[in-house]
């Protein structure tokens, strides 16, 4: 029996006659304050962690993808720290000492069957939190699936195992994507053989190309920079070598870059939204990668 | 105990020397000679008739392989007792216990054998088996990735690795629970004989068996360089590999699984004991009758999947080409369709029997039972309406993504309550830490991180940065790796001291513990780091900026592995020399522990009545699932015997 003395003991139980111990010295105070430092570390780690980890993110769908996790995070550490610190508590406090090498079980614990309130509150909270998560992701959604007028049209295509950019009404056909800061872009991909994933990783967008099919995703890039494009569908052979370069520049480079294309400088201007006196004819000043870049040996 | 006349055992039973007819002449070695045989018959025949045409090596390769798995089945058994049975020789009572295995000792395990603790051992050992292939090939995909530009594997087979690797651990996965313990332990636990058709008990497993080959004869067939959710088109241009991976998944899913759920459903429904109502079965039993039923919505799409697949190949129909006026995206439908109620058909019974080891070990009854049940109903219920979720960036209905959104977050809810059920039954218990619990505990820290890292992925916005990427990868590998393996993990040290009549070594045991907790978050948690840098999935090269993710992972990967094989050590070592283990080692209610060990044929002496669940921890009651062991004639089981026997309250 000295093992329920124990028991009792640790356990500090409220007795039907006996004074309350203080909260903080019953096991729910105790899991409380456990609760407490395990939600903050979880806060801690999801407010700070996301921001270090993702890749340099590149427009305001990109932030999505940040804001989300962060979000989230929050809102799930105290569920999750809840199941660790009951778990955690158990261990120390529920644990008779050697009962892991005992042959014999310890005694019985108490015949709890359930209790309906706490069950019904557990599935209350937990579809509250169903429906922020849903209204949140709703909101992010159907923000990002706004159309802008004027926005820059680039055609996408994939093939095994390359990535062909189109710039209609230029001419320009490339194979590293630029895209002129603070612009929106429609981005109309497909496949020519089979399905590859086009993926601005920091951007936050992404989309199937299918054969036969248009699919049409949209960002705005706001942030100078360079990226790498990434098929994230498995599409045979060499799917591992299916990325390429691409970057974020100022309208006037990507005009500028237009015409090293081969643009003639009216349509470079007015696909980049710029004055066409602002570009230099048959430029080669870009900051970019050469054309027909497969991006392969990066 | 002492029993005045021990009751004949029927294991003991004499049989003729003609017994079992034909099956005295079959097993494995037999079935294997046969498919080979029958084989050999149609890639000649089907070669001489259609190499050359249009899609002949496709024809011949399906002929061929579909003749290995009919041979093997004609060779081990399975299609003896329906031939009798339409030629009018029906079994006789003898034949029927020479197909239970009596008198052939250990040579039953070789063969065609309908005692449903055979068939369980046999699971047991096949899963083990497909989870070291598996296992061997995941190292091997680590392997590569040690290094950005690694040549061990060219790009080829290392796609074929990463399709295999997946298909083999989605078979292991799925038979893993329901194999071994919903044959072996559940007829027991509801006071069974056996399951409710032991045929097509035994054919289930062999059908796996035979339709493991045709998966690993893609490595010599051109390999199938798709991921195991072969997406069309690629698919559909794939080398010949592709049509014996069919027929694996045709054979495995469009068979094996939907038999034995049935069986598992029928067991359920119609043999349980007397007085075992449905709220007094052990709810192991819940999980895998839910699981069961889920199975049989899932695998038909499967099924249909595949042979669509195989009629693109083989006939030149396009039902998946966009090209010739199909749609890619009928193909992620009806997979999906599979896809998503399958990993619930993985993870729910390893869960319930998680609550069964919570109840055993925490001394307590399963807290809020009635919850339990309604969360796996939940579960399977919004399982079957949640598939396009792996669709939000394919294209494919962007306007339905919030209605998927909703069912996919809406799962979060029951599964909440499972959560709430395992540690509800800790709360206050008296915690017997031994090896059954320690995956317990493990479980709840690898599950909650799968399901909050789920989260992210339920959300449309966040989903199209992580989908088709390594962060994925690490969430379903938390889930059905560090969720519904380390729970069937439990359920293998719960339940191992009833299966082999020993008692596991928990001191290697424990070692494994350890080494597989910590190395599985090194392993995944460096898969969490590639996500969020970028890595995309599947891919056997990559961009320098991941190398130390991937190396934190892959040494993890390595540990882990070493922390399964100490396991298998453990396994093997207690099943030839551990200690002999006691009826009830655990001291547990359930009826599987009421019977003796190793359990004789037919399970029960006597027939049991039960006057309670199982779960009467600390209601100072006697024992309500009793099986009154001592009386050695059925016939003294007072009909009405629920009334008058004490019984512990029924929740």
């Amino acid at each position: 029996m000295s093992f329920e003395q124990q028991f009792d003991a640790i356990e500090n139980e409220i007795t039907e006659e006996g004074d309350a111990p203080p909260f903080f010295s019953r096991p729910g105070g105790k899991i409380f304050i456990i609760w407490l430092v395990f939600t903050a570390i979880g806060v801690v780690i999801g407010v700070f962690a996301p921001h270090h980890l993702l890749p340099g993110l590149q427009s305001g769908t990109g932030s999505d993808v940040w804001a989300t996790i962060v979000f989230f995070t929050v809102l799930a550490a105290p569920v999750a720290a809840f199941v660790y610190a009951l778990a955690f508590y158990s261990l120390l406090a529920w644990r008779p000492k050697k009962s892991g090498s005992s042959d014999e079980p310890p005694p019985d614990g108490p015949p709890q069957r359930g209790n309906g309130p706490l069950t019904i509150l557990w599935v209350g909270i937990s579809t509250l939190l169903v429906i922020v998560l849903l209204v949140w992701g709703m909101t992010v959604w159907s923000s990002q699936q706004v159309a802008h007028d004027g926005a820059l049209q680039v055609n996408v295509t994939g093939q095994q195992w390359l990535w062909t950019y189109e710039y209609p009404g230029t001419g320009v056909t490339s194979r590293t994507l630029e895209l002129p800061q603070d612009r929106p872009v429609e981005f109309n991909v497909t496949a020519l053989d089979v399905i590859h994933g086009f993926w601005l990783d920091t951007m936050g967008i992404q989309t199937d190309a299918n054969p036969n099919e248009n699919t049409v995703i949209r960002t705005t890039p706001t942030t100078l920079g360079g990226f790498v494009v990434r098929c994230s569908q498995l599409c045979g052979l060499n799917h591992a070598f299916m990325n390429n370069k691409g970057s974020v520049v100022t309208p006037t480079q990507f005009g500028n870059w237009l015409v090293s294309q081969g643009a003639t400088t009216s349509a470079a201007a007015k696909s980049a939204d710029v004055p066409e006196s602002s570009l230099t004819p048959s430029s080669t000043s870009t900051t970019t990668a050469a054309p027909m870049n497969t991006g392969a040996s990066q | 105990m002492s029993i005045a006349t021990a009751p004949l055992l029927l294991e003991d039973t004499p049989l003729g020397p003609k017994a079992g007819g034909l099956y005295r002449r079959q097993n494995a070695l037999v079935g294997l000679i046969a498919g080979v045989v029958l084989a050999a018959i149609g890639w000649v025949i089907s070669h001489a008739l259609l190499q050359g045409s249009n899609w002949g090596s496709d024809m011949v390769v399906t002929v061929t392989l579909t003749c290995w798995v009919i041979g093997f089945n004609i060779g081990i058994g399975t299609f003896n007792a329906p031939f009798r049975w339409v030629v009018g020789k029906d079994s006789t009572r003898e034949d029927e216990l020479y197909g239970a295995g009596v008198g052939q000792g250990a040579a039953r395990y070789w063969k065609y054998c309908t005692d449903h603790k055979v068939v369980g051992t046999q699971y047991f050992v096949l899963v083990m088996v497909l989870f070291a292939i598996g296992g061997t090939l995941a190292m091997m995909i680590r392997t590569q990735l040690i290094t950005a530009h690694s040549s061990f594997l060219s790009p080829g087979t290392y796609n074929n690795i990463v399709t295999i690797h997946g298909m083999i651990m989605i078979i292991a996965t799925i038979i893993m629970v329901s194999g071994p313990f919903a044959n072996f332990i559940l007829p027991i636990m509801i006071g069974a004989k056996d399951m409710a058709f032991p045929r097509l008990n035994a054919m289930s497993l062999w059908v796996v068996v035979s339709a493991v080959p045709p998966l690993l004869a893609t490595f010599v067939l051109g390999g199938v360089d798709t991921g195991w959710t072969t997406y069309a088109p690629l698919s559909v241009q794939a080398p010949p590999a592709m049509d014996a991976f069919a027929i694996c998944i045709i054979t495995f899913a469009g068979v094996s699984v939907t038999v034995a759920g049935i069986n598992t459903i029928v067991t359920v429904s119609t043999m349980r004991a007397k007085g075992m109502t449905m709220s007094r079965v052990p709810i192991f039993a819940w999980g895998s009758v839910v699981s069961a039923a889920l199975g049989l919505y899932a695998m038909p799409a499967f099924l249909t999947a595949m042979s669509m697949m195989i009629t693109d190949r083989a006939t030149g129909t396009s039902f998946f080409v966009n090209q010739l006026g199909g749609a890619g995206w009928l193909w992620e439908n009806v997979f999906w369709t599979m896809g998503h109620p399958e990993v619930y058909v993985i993870l729910l019974p390893g869960t319930a029997a998680l609550m069964e080891i919570a109840s055993t070990f925490s001394r307590k009854p399963v807290f809020a039972y009635k919850a339990a049940v309604a969360a796996f109903v939940g579960i399977g219920s919004l399982a079957i309406m949640v598939w396009a979720h792996h669709m939000f960036t394919t294209g494919w209905a962007p306007n339905l993504a919030t209605p998927f959104m909703l069912t996919t977050e809406l799962i979060s809810i029951p599964t909440g309550v499972i959560f709430l059920v395992l540690i509800g039954t800790i709360w206050k218990g008296s915690i017997w830490a031994r090896l059954p619990m320690y995956f317990l505990y493990l479980f709840l820290w690898n599950f909650i991180i799968g399901g909050v890292t789920g989260i992210y992925l339920s959300d449309v916005p966040a989903d199209q940065f992580f989908h088709g990427n390594m962060f994925t990868t690490a969430h379903f590998h938390y889930t059905l790796l560090g969720g519904a393996m380390i729970a069937a993990t439990g359920a293998v040290c719960y339940w191992f001291p009833k299966m082999t009549g020993r008692m596991l070594n928990e001191r290697i045991g424990k070692t494994a513990f350890w080494f597989i907790a910590i190395a599985f978050q090194v392993t995944y948690f460096g898969q969490f780091w590639e996500g969020f840098q970028g890595m995309p999935r599947r891919i056997a090269f990559y961009d320098p900026i991941f190398l130390r993710a991937n190396q934190m992972s892959t040494i993890g990967a390595y540990f882990l592995m070493l922390g399964w094989m100490i396991l298998l050590a453990a396994i093997i070592v207690s099943w030839r020399n551990g200690k002999i283990a006691p009826a009830n080692p655990w001291h547990a209610k359930s009826l599987e522990w009421k019977v003796q060990t190793p359990v004789p044929l037919e399970n029960f002496l006597v027939d049991p009545v039960v006057t309670s669940d199982p779960y009467t921890y600390g209601e100072g009651v006697p024992d309500g699932q009793n099986q009154p062991s001592a009386a050695p004639e059925p016939e003294l089981v007072p009909a009405g015997a629920s009334e008058s026997t004490s019984g512990g309250g029924a929740s």
